[in-house]
């Protein structure tokens, strides 16, 4: 007799051997090919329709991931891609997904031939170092304290995420913001906190050229008592608390039983008094200005408006480190133990402004701010949201730079190089991984392919004539103009049009439409395609419904465990060696 | 007059003799095939998904079983068996599954040909006896003749056959320093190395090869205020595991006064509270104060004019091992035995430099410098999540291997060395038996070559030819003068001959292997005693009603 043996659970489901290898395969590849068309300046436009009935227009390739909703465990593997090249660099979303998916496209054909995935791997892992020692070696330098360099690079590297006609404005905007918080850590490296210190205010009217960074900070709020409180101070006195400045009641549960009528109009006094009490230890210290993050009663807005101190109340916590920062100010908790230190001096300017239908405080003209606003200004909210986007994503260029300030060809033409450099290295390699090595050189064309495909030229020519300029080393700059499709080499283009003074000496400016990519992006991107496409193709085993809450034993029992046999796990995979 | 056979009676199915023993090793050999295919440097990952979707990839033999749900009894051994090595030394958690499955295979085979199961137990349990002491005699070499090297090595053959198997150079290099980084000496003179010392911090982003060893202990958490110092130097540190808020009575406590003029000195008392405990902390000394709860406003106020660094929220993990590492005593309340509230200064740790860094975006916290045992942090850096994940499952294990490497001091050689030469053994040991234990340890000795085997099959070599290849190593007619030399031979894999492990670096701990042998052959002889099986009806209840 033989009873079944049940091992696992049978609402798991288990899938092993080259059928998950190919399946993990069509998932990514499926991926890469929904965002395939976003990429260059010809990118189209994705539309996406939610549940709701949402609906989201962009062509940003994180923002379309990010709405997808995967099955497939692989190609969730591969969004997440995405989501860590945005953190990490904020730059090259989508080409991350494209290599990615194209490794792992010429992979297939590999483990269709009984390739060992590990086999692959090595080989691929091979190629990420080598590639990483060729845009080493093609990388320029830049200095970054020269402005007008930084201005160029800075626009050029996001050249292809908004319309030129306001493109200067916006690399100011970034470079302005980003030494404005950046602090230096010495020994030459600098720190910038973008998220923290730099924050950025949208207010529609005006126009884009009217967008600026502020030596200080702005935030959307008005005077408590407009009319009764100056909106214009100059050379404030401010001071910062993050209390309420109304009665407080304890943290614990209190009753007062009152027997007696005259207690009554005492409880009501002290009330009272608690608060004048507080504004007399505030006016102590002679203050222009005073800023809370809580609540601010009516009696203690009389107060201050009699002793002619502005007051401004609920403001967000970030905001109030933000002006701390600005002016100097130290925020205080306790109004009993404010100090002359506490008060902040450093603001040139204190203003509220009528912008539109509302009102927004000014703190500016600080002696040295260490945090910031970008005030931007344009037509519609939809045209602000979209020059936030891009300039949050110059800020990062301009930060990456900051960082590490050197710089490669964008267009296709440090992937090209990497190619031929790599096809020419696969000579030299021993053994089967010569093969996967010389798959890798040739996945890094997908991306001059995409660029070439999205701008509608004949890919099979241009990519064949890419690939004769990049066959000898000096054509290394040779890329792709992604607007015309046009073949070009970025550095002869750099040196017939100069446009600023030759001041800089370790670099040329290059001409605004040409693309240039910080080294930190193009590597971040090469490493996390190569490393995600060895983590998909080492697995070789899919286990699902793992710990789903079932009565133990319903359902009718499988046959028998599945045991595989050891040809299953690729027993007969002979080498070609 | 015929007598019934009072059957007794048994609420559910019941199931003896060779049907219970073919069920149970039937269901160990499908839990030590699922893992098989994760065995070795040429070993694949896999891929759990659980009903939520979240993804698991590993390599891990004792993630693999923990994650799924094995339901079968005689199954669950074995997976009870990888958590014990898990923990007794951490690695090999594959392995000793494997070894498992194909004893009780062959052992069952053995029952099959009428041999009672209690002799092939006896016959195990000798042969595991004299595995043991053939690996501590003979085959394992001491440490010290080998150096820092060899560390390094052991830390390479771990970490090979994981995902980031490709980079594993760098990693051995890494993990070694780390654990070498954290040697403590106990007051007896015992060198000790905690590895729990070392906390590992994933960041997604960059590469792989990006990861690094920084030293102190990182703190996955930015200071409270921005106003602290980022940086306390000789750092005294307070850890705490209550709030400082403004103090609350516990819940449903409800004051009622009469004078109305109390209830503002009640609001008074409770911000003074507080304020009383923090002027005890900073009396005491303190500059760096952690706490698992919560520090509010007010009290963070205090910390920033002191230039005192407050952390909240550290997770009770981290505390626990900040306050080991730092001697730094935990504190509950500040209540002593009078009723009075004090601190005392011999509560804080201390440290070198207490810094804020920023790494990948996120603040982390770093204590450098601890009084007690020095602490080091593994910076991971990788694609994804997935990944850093199993990069850490990975890399503790290559800690718990080099740790190991480092207590015992002995080493083995790896790849399939070991179990060929110690098969050939017990093959020869067999033969000079003259009991019916003779076929039991013959059959031990042959199951033992599961693992070259698999190592083969994983790596697609042909096994049947390197195995054979690799025994002909280990005949007593080549086993000659040169003894030492040929008993590390092993397989490479990648390319399919067979050479000398030791030479080729190709290391692990003897106590791993020895605890492989044992724990596989206990588990085995569990399942193997086992010749009846009855499932109970879960309700009895609801039994009768029927």
């Amino acid at each position: 007799m033989h009873a079944p043996v049940l091992v696992l659970k049978d609402s798991l489901k288990r899938e092993s051997g080259a059928k998950v290898h190919r399946a993990n395969i069509q998932a990514s590849k499926a991926v890469a090919d929904i965002i395939r068309t976003t990429l260059g300046p010809r990118s189209m436009l994705k539309m996406l329709l939610d549940a709701a009935g949402g609906i989201v227009v962009t062509n940003d390739g994180n923002a379309i991931l990010r709405e997808l909703d995967l099955a497939h465990p692989a190609a969730k593997s591969m969004i997440e891609l995405s989501r860590t090249q945005d953190e990490e660099v904020g730059d090259g979303t989508t080409s991350v997904i494209i290599l990615a998916g194209e490794l792992l496209h010429v992979a297939e054909a590999f483990i269709d031939k009984h390739y060992h995935p590990t086999v692959i791997c090595r080989a691929y892992t091979k190629a990420l170092e080598d590639s990483i020692a060729v845009l080493d070696k093609i990388a320029i330098p830049i200095d970054v304290n020269n402005r007008a360099s930084m201005l160029g690079l800075v626009k050029s590297c996001i050249g292809t995420k908004f319309t030129s006609q306001f493109g200067n404005l916006i690399a100011d905007l970034a470079i302005d913001a980003t030494t404005t918080v950046g602090v230096d850590l010495g020994q030459g490296l600098r720190e910038v906190d973008i998220k923290k210190y730099i924050k950025v205010e949208k207010i529609p009217g005006g126009q884009l050229e009217d967008s600026r960074v502020l030596r200080g900070v702005m935030f959307n709020k008005d005077v408590v008592a407009p009319g009764k409180m100056r909106r214009r101070i100059l050379n404030p006195r401010i001071i910062l608390l993050d209390c309420p400045l109304e009665y407080k009641k304890g943290e614990n549960q209190t009753n007062a039983e009152l027997v007696r009528e005259e207690d009554w109009a005492i409880l009501l006094k002290m009330e009272e008094e608690y608060i004048e009490n507080i504004c007399v230890q505030i006016l102590k210290f002679k203050p222009d200005l005073v800023i809370t993050e809580k609540g601010l009663s009516d009696l203690a807005c009389h107060y201050l408006s009699k002793a002619g101190v502005s007051a401004i109340r609920r403001l967000r916590k970030t905001d109030n480190n933000r002006i701390a920062r600005a002016c100097g100010a130290v925020v205080v908790n306790r109004p009993d133990e404010l100090q002359e230190s506490d008060v902040g001096t450093g603001a040139g300017l204190f203003e509220v402004k009528k912008i539109g239908d509302e009102f927004f405080t000014f703190i500016v003209d600080c002696k040295d701010p260490k945090a910031c606003s970008v005030l931007l200004r344009g037509a519609s909210k939809d045209l602000l949201n979209e020059v936030e986007r891009n300039l949050q994503d110059a800020m990062s260029v301009a930060r990456n730079i900051l960082k590490n300030p050197k710089l490669l060809p964008g267009g296709g033409a440090t992937e090209l190089t990497v190619s031929a450099s790599l096809k020419q290295k696969s000579s030299s390699i021993e053994g089967v991984e010569k093969w996967p090595y010389e798959a890798a050189a040739v996945a890094f064309e997908a991306i001059p392919r995409t660029l070439a495909q999205n701008c509608g030229v004949n890919v099979i020519r241009t990519m064949t004539a890419l690939q004769g300029k990049h066959a000898s080393e000096e054509n290394a700059w040779v890329g792709i103009d992604g607007n015309t499709g046009a073949i070009v080499d970025m550095r002869e283009q750099q040196v017939r049009v100069p446009i600023w003074p030759p001041s800089s000496q370790t670099c040329f400016l290059p001409f605004p439409s040409l693309y240039l990519d910080s080294f930190n992006v193009k590597a971040q991107t090469f490493k996390t395609a190569i490393e995600a496409a060895c983590m998909i193709l080492r697995i070789d085993d899919i286990v699902s419904g793992i710990k789903k809450k079932q009565a133990p034993g319903a359902g009718p029992a499988p046959s028998k465990p599945k045991i595989e046999e050891e040809g299953d796990a690729d027993g007969e995979q002979i080498l070609p060696d | 007059m015929d007598f019934t056979v009072p059957v007794p009676n048994v609420l559910g199915e019941r199931l003896s003799g060779q049907d219970v023993r073919d069920q149970n090793v039937m269901a160990c050999q499908a839990v030590a095939n699922i893992v098989k295919s994760s065995l070795g440097p040429a070993g694949l990952d896999k891929m759990l998904i659980d009903d939520i979707g979240d993804v698991t990839i590993t390599n891990d033999g004792a993630t693999v079983l923990k994650m799924l749900d094995v339901e079968h009894p005689a199954a669950k051994i074995l997976v009870g068996l990888s958590q014990l090595q898990d923990r007794e030394v951490g690695d090999g958690t594959t392995s000793v599954v494997i070894v498992a499955g194909e004893l009780l295979k062959r052992a069952n085979d053995l029952v099959k040909s009428r041999m009672h199961p209690t002799l092939v137990i006896s016959g195990f349990r000798l042969a595991m006896r004299e595995a043991c002491r053939f690996i501590k005699e003979k085959l394992a070499i001491e440490i010290d003749k080998l150096g820092r090297e060899c560390l390094i090595n052991c830390a390479k053959t771990s970490i090979a056959s994981k995902m980031i198997g490709s980079e594993s150079d760098f990693f051995a290099k890494l993990v070694t320093e780390a654990v070498l980084a954290v040697k403590t000496m106990s007051a007896e003179g015992v060198v000790r190395y905690p590895i729990k010392s070392i906390n590992i911090l994933k960041f997604h982003g960059e590469s792989v090869k990006d990861s690094y060893l920084l030293d102190g202990y990182a703190l996955n958490i930015g200071r409270s205020a921005q106003g602290m110092p980022t940086r306390v130097a000789p750092a005294r540190i307070a850890c705490l595991h209550f709030n400082l808020q403004r103090t609350k009575m516990q819940m449903g406590i409800q004051v009622s006064v009469t004078d109305p003029r109390a209830l503002k000195k009640i609001c008074q008392r409770e911000a003074d509270i507080t304020k009383e405990r923090i002027g005890k902390l900073l009396e005491a000394g303190a500059n760096v104060v952690l706490t698992s709860k919560g520090i509010d406003d007010m009290s963070l106020k205090y910390f920033v004019e002191a230039g005192v660094i407050a952390l909240r929220r550290v997770p009770k993990d981290d505390l626990r091992h900040v306050s080991k590492a730092t001697a730094a005593t935990m504190v509950s309340t500040f209540a002593n035995m009078e009723g009075e509230e004090t601190f005392d200064s011999s509560f804080l740790g201390y440290a070198d430099e207490v810094v804020e860094t920023s790494i990948a975006g996120c603040d982390v916290v770093l204590l450098k410098g601890t009084k007690n045992t020095n602490a080091v942090s593994l910076i991971l850096r990788g694609a994804n999540d997935f990944m850093l994940e199993e990069m850490e499952r990975s890399l503790r294990d290559a800690l718990h291997t080099v740790k190991s490497t480092l207590e015992s001091n002995l080493v083995v050689a790896g790849g399939g060395a070991v179990e060929a030469a110690l098969s050939m053994h017990l093959e020869r040991l067999a033969t000079s038996l003259e009991s019916r234990e003779q076929l039991a340890v013959a059959e031990f000795a042959e199951s033992l070559m599961i693992i070259p085997k698999v190592l083969a099959v994983n790596a697609a070599k042909d096994a049947t030819d390197l195995v054979s290849a690799l025994r002909s190593c280990y005949h007593p007619t080549q086993v000659g003068a040169d003894e030492q030399h040929l008993s590390s031979m092993g397989l490479d894999l990648s390319r399919g001959v067979v050479r000398n492990s030791f030479e080729a670096g190709v290391i692990e701990p003897a106590i791993n292997k020895v605890k492989i042998m044992q724990f596989a052959t206990e588990a085995a002889i569990t399942i193997l005693r086992i010749d009846d099986m009855i499932k109970l009806v879960g309700d009895r209840q609801e039994y009768e009603e029927e």
